[in-house]
Parts: C-alpha cells; structure tokens; sequence
C-alpha cells in the first residue's frame, strides 16, 4: 500500500517529505499549505518520508503499491 | 513550451547523480582545488539511488588484512573479468576513505577501545557497520559546507558535447520546469545502475540514466553481460530491503519449499554468507526444479542479533514491523525472498583516473563498467574520490567554456517531446511491458540463447513502437518518460552482450555450461557511431596482472556444483536437468 496518509491535522507544511522523497510522490498544496500524496503509483515504501517527517503525520505500509513482476 | 532557460556557466567540475559516488567525487573535487563545483540530482542529494538506503554495510580493506588475497577474492567474484589495477587502488583507498568517512562526520559502530567494530557479513572478510541513512546525511552536510553548490530535482535529460569533447550537461527542473543548460570544464557521472524498477525498496530510481546519456555522446560502454552481483535477493511479496547482508550475518537461513536449508548442499562452507552470484544461481536451479518459493527464516534470532539488525536497518526493520513479520522485537514469520531484476550493467569504461574514453568526462560508482568498479558502498566512495580528484585537475588545465552552436535549442526540444504527445503510451504501460521481459529469472539470470533472442525482440520492438509514442502528463510523467529511454537502452545493451558471451562465468548459461578462459578473457564493448552500434571485444591484458586463472575451458564451478549433487548432467555441451529425464 506505500504511503497511505499524511495526517492533514498534524501537518505543518514543512517540506520534509517532498524533499526526501526519492520518487516525487509528496507535493505540498499552495492553498492550504499541507503534503499531499499526488503520484501514489510511484510509492516505492522506502519509509524517508515517515521516519523524517517531526509531527509524526505520514503512516506507510510496506506493501507493493503495484503489482510487481518478480522473477517468478 | 515557454519554460525559462537558466545557463549555469564557469562550472569546473559538474557532478550528475546524489549518492555516495557523487558526492564523495563533489567533496573531492572541491579540496583538490576546483573552484565551482555543482552537484545535481533528480531527487535530493542523499536521499536518492542506492546510498541512502544501503544496508548498514560497508566492505573495507583494513591495513592489517591481506590485500593481495581480498584482490585474489574480488577479482575471482567477478570472474577475472575485472581490471585488477583498479581494484587494487579501491583496496588500498577504502581504509583511508573510511576515515576520510569518520572525519566528515559518519557514525560507525565502534569498539570501547575506539577502533572499528568489524563483523561477519557475506564474504570472508568481516565488515563495517553505521547507521544507515545518516552517513549520506553526513556527507551532504560535508558537501555544503565546504561549498559545493547542490541542485535538486533537476532531471539531466543529456550531455553537452564540443569537438567529442563532454563541456556539461542539460535538463529540466520537475517542480518549475524550468530548462537548465550546465557548462563545465569537466564532468562526473555518478548516476548509478539499475534494477528495473523491480523488488528492490528504496531503489527505484535507479534508471540507468548515465548509461543513455553517456552511449548518445558516442562514449565506449562494457559490461552488459556479467558484473560481481547478477542481482540482488530481497522479500518478494512486499516493500522491504535491503538488508540481506545484515539478515544472513546475524544468523537468517534459506529455506525452499520443502523446508530445507538448501544452501548447506551447494555452499557447505559459507552457506547463506556465500556471494551473490552463487546465492542467486542457487535460488535459480531451486526454482528450475518447482522447489521455489524460498524463504528466508530468521525467528531464532535473538536480543542481541535483533538489537543490531534496529541499529543498522532501522528502515527495512520498520517496513518489517508495519506488515507485522517483526512483532515484539522478533521476527513472527518466515518472508518469501526471490531476486530482483538482473544488475549487471553496460557502464562506461574508465581507466585508472576513472576518465572515459570521452574527453572531460568521467564516472564514478555504478556508472562505470563492473569491470572497474565492484558493487557496493566502499567501491563507489573510492571511485568517486577518484574521479573527481581527476576532474577537478583535468579542469584546472583547461581554459574555455564552450559557446553554444544550436546543440542547446535542439536538447531543449528532444527533452520537453513527450509533454507535447498528451495522447501517447503512459511511461508506466512501456516498463510494464520491459519489466515482464528481463525480470523473469530464466532469462538473464538462468541463459539460454533462443529464450534471450526472443527477449530481445521484444525489447527492439518496444524501442522502436512504444518509446516514439511516449507521453507525459505533466513534468512528473516527463521524467519518467526520460527514464523508461534510458531503461529500455540497457536492456538491449545488456541482452545483445549476455547472447555474445557463450559461456558460463558467474551466471548460469544452459547452452554454454563451461567457463571458457581460452576464448573469453574479453569484454564486451558497445559505442554508438552515427546512428549505428558498434560492437567489439578487447582482450583483457590478463598476463599483466597479478591474478589468473589457468587458460583452459572447464566445467563452471555454479554447474559443477549441481552436476556433483546430481541435479544436472551435461551432454553435448548443454545442461540436461535430471528431474526432466
């Protein structure tokens, strides 16, 4: 499931997450100031975001957010 | 399009990538005397590629190991394919560049005594340990402190080139979209490898981007077909890794389907701490016979094994624990484990100064051929050390900074093509498709010609009709439009120089069972000319260096191993599996 929410009560809009996020998953939203999931597809369940973010606002499960074509 | 071009000029040494490699060459660079160094990555500088995320691990030649037998030990893992000079100043360089490391900050689990605390990993040497993602934390603070100018998320789309010569780089910015042209006296390309975007947490963005760019100057690339690392092995099913050294070093065993420690038979010595291409060739005869899946067991693991593994896997451990496997501090279940898209690598070729064979370019870390450069932490620090000590003196003698002839306006519109085609193939139905090609195991990990030639006319076909309908929606989309062309390229590279080695070296070849060190002390070289590929073979100048193997054709030692256990046998020069007869 990757990153299944950011907590919009607790975000501050500090950025954190859309920095540290490898695959530009996290946007911050100008009119409200808070993260936002926006390329959820692309979550690859790294936890940065997560263990990063100071209010504790972002919960990821590490679970494929696609189905993966594995070796077999 | 009416983004904004930026020109970013007097550079001395551009650094392309944001992981260990990169910044190690940006940190060099800078106190060999380079005045502007700029440092550019798609994401953000340390939290991008492999390092970031690389397993609490780092393999380090210490002062008072053997050197010549740890050179006898990497060069044999990369079946004496590699070049031993440059191995040999990897050694020599890890020591001191694990405490280049320490002093710029890096956490590393010592003793009371204050020497390094060194334990059993994979491998016959015991290895280092730190705290995951603080050393690159570390080493991006270092960066900027001594000056280096760090550009996040800009996507580099190409080179620039002048008279052959690399004179920077362009690309966009994904949040703005703004199109930056960098012009350099020299360049470093860290930029990585690749796993397909497979199984591999934390390394999807690893898209072979340095091996397009590099290949469209016309630069000389190797080693397609065969590296120390076939692929790596994680969890299957869900995101977690990696973390396999740590797992098997604290004590994690293998198990197959039918519950048996499988790796006690092929590996009675090492057993799950044997290298990569044994454990991934293993699991793949274990698969052949139906005795897949396989799992790793680690619930015996006690206080203190588990106590180390929070220390030096604090993410892989919490992905664990969200899916509930780990619970209570101990691991609740086995995990299903396979490999993960096939790493060998068409890098650029490099010599000892890490200089390819394009003037003012460079590589450094998994950019560069695996001939040079083995997998892992260390070798790409060093590498990069290197590299960038190498740019930065190749910049101090060189004067002029090239003035643009059109080559700039014409990058600009080949980078922005697919924002215009609203209608075309999403990014993500393309590497579907490339993924459900090289993933499967019996393609690049267990070889056979018929079943590669038919990969790889799959691969031309997506080249040729997918990659010119490509679309994007937006700047997001954009860059992984950009990376798919680049992913797309490897494959074909690393098929048409799989198909060429007719052999088995390090991984398995059904057709070609034997190791052939009288023919294929060669490696496989690819460079672009005009709108052609040419491809050739240089002999490895195997008698100048200090390891050898004897040149005669015999039985590969991943073949022999099941031939001994009665698995397979070999008639007319081919694999015939037992349980098939």
């Amino acid at each position: 499931m990757g990153i299944r929410k950011v907590d919009i009560k607790l975000c501050i809009g500090c950025n954190v997450c859309v920095d540290v996020c490898p695959l530009d998953v996290i946007r911050l939203d100008p009119v409200s100031n808070k993260a936002y999931i926006k390329y959820l597809r692309d979550c690859q369940s790294c936890f940065l975001c997560e263990v990063e973010c100071p209010e504790d606002a972002i919960e990821v499960v590490a679970v494929h957010e696609r189905r993966m074509v594995t070796a077999w | 399009m009416d983004y904004e071009t930026h020109e970013v000029r007097d550079i001395d040494v551009l650094v392309i990538g944001g992981g260990i490699a990169a910044t190690f060459a940006a940190i060099k660079a800078k106190e060999a005397g380079a005045r502007r160094v700029v440092q550019v990555d798609k994401g953000t500088v340390g939290k991008t590629g492999n390092s970031c995320f690389a397993a609490g691990v780092v393999h380090v030649c210490f002062p008072e190991d053997d050197l010549d037998d740890r050179l006898l030990r990497l060069t044999r893992a990369q079946g004496f394919l590699a070049q031993q000079d440059l191995i040999r100043d990897h050694l020599q360089e890890s020591y001191p560049i694990l405490e280049d490391m320490r002093r710029y900050g890096v956490r590393f689990v010592m003793n009371s005594d204050g020497t390094y605390r060194r334990m059993a990993g994979r491998g016959a040497y015991p290895i280092v340990m730190f705290y995951s993602t603080q050393l690159m934390d570390a080493l991006r603070q270092k960066a900027q402190a001594i000056g280096v100018e760090q550009v996040n998320r800009l996507y580099v789309t190409g080179l620039l080139t002048r008279n052959g010569e690399a004179v920077g780089a362009v690309g966009f910015h994904q949040h703005t979209g703004d199109f930056y042209v960098f012009k350099a006296r020299a360049t470093v390309l860290a930029t990585g490898s690749t796993y397909y975007k497979g199984i591999h947490p934390g390394h999807k963005d690893c898209t072979a981007d340095g091996f397009g760019m590099a290949y469209r100057i016309g630069a000389t690339l190797c080693g397609g077909e065969q590296n120390d690392q076939p692929a790596n092995a994680m969890p299957a099913r869900v995101d977690v890794g990696p973390g396999m050294n740590k797992w098997m070093g604290e004590g994690g065993v293998f198990l197959n389907t039918k519950g048996e420690r499988f790796m006690e038979r092929y590996s009675p010595k090492l057993k799950e701490r044997s290298g990569l291409p044994q454990i991934i060739a293993f699991f793949c005869i274990e698969a052949r016979m139906g005795r897949a899946p396989i799992y790793m067991d680690a619930r015996h693991l006690g206080p203190e094994n588990m106590e180390r593994l929070y220390q030096m896997l604090p993410l892989p451990q919490r992905e664990f624990e969200s899916i509930g496997v780990v619970k209570d501090g101990k691991f609740q279940k086995q995990v299903e484990f396979c490999p993960t898209g096939p790493t060998t690598r068409p890098g650029v070729v490099v010599d000892r100064n890490y200089a390819s064979r394009i003037a003012r370019l460079f590589a450094a870390g998994e950019a560069c051929s695996p001939s040079a450069v083995v997998t892992g932490l260390a070798a790409a620090a060093t590498s990069g050390a290197r590299a960038g000590i190498s740019a930065a003196r190749c910049a101090g003698q060189s004067n002029g900074i090239f003035e643009d002839s059109g080559l700039v306006a014409e990058l600009r519109d080949q980078a922005y093509k697919p924002l215009a085609k609203s209608g075309g193939f999403e990014p993500d139905h393309v590497l579907l498709e490339l993924q459900e090609t090289v993933i499967p195991y019996d393609i690049l990990l267990l070889r056979e010609s018929s079943r590669m030639e038919r990969a790889l006319k799959r691969v031309e076909t997506i080249r040729d009709q997918d990659l010119p309908m490509l679309g994007a929606y937006d700047l997001h989309y954009l860059r992984l439009c950009h990376e798919i062309r680049n992913l797309v390229l490897t494959a074909e590279l690393q098929l048409k120089a799989a198909i060429q080695r007719k052999e088995t070296r390090n991984i398995l070849r059904e057709d070609y069972p034997y190791t052939d060190n009288v023919n294929w002390l060669k490696w496989i070289m690819v460079r672009k000319e005009g709108d052609k590929q040419k491809w050739w073979t240089e002999d490895i100048p195997i008698e100048t260096y200090p390891v050898a193997p004897k040149r005669e054709v015999e039985l590969a030692y991943l073949w022999r191993v099941p031939r001994d256990l009665g698995i397979v046998s070999i008639q007319d020069g081919r694999v015939q599996w037992e349980f098939e007869k």
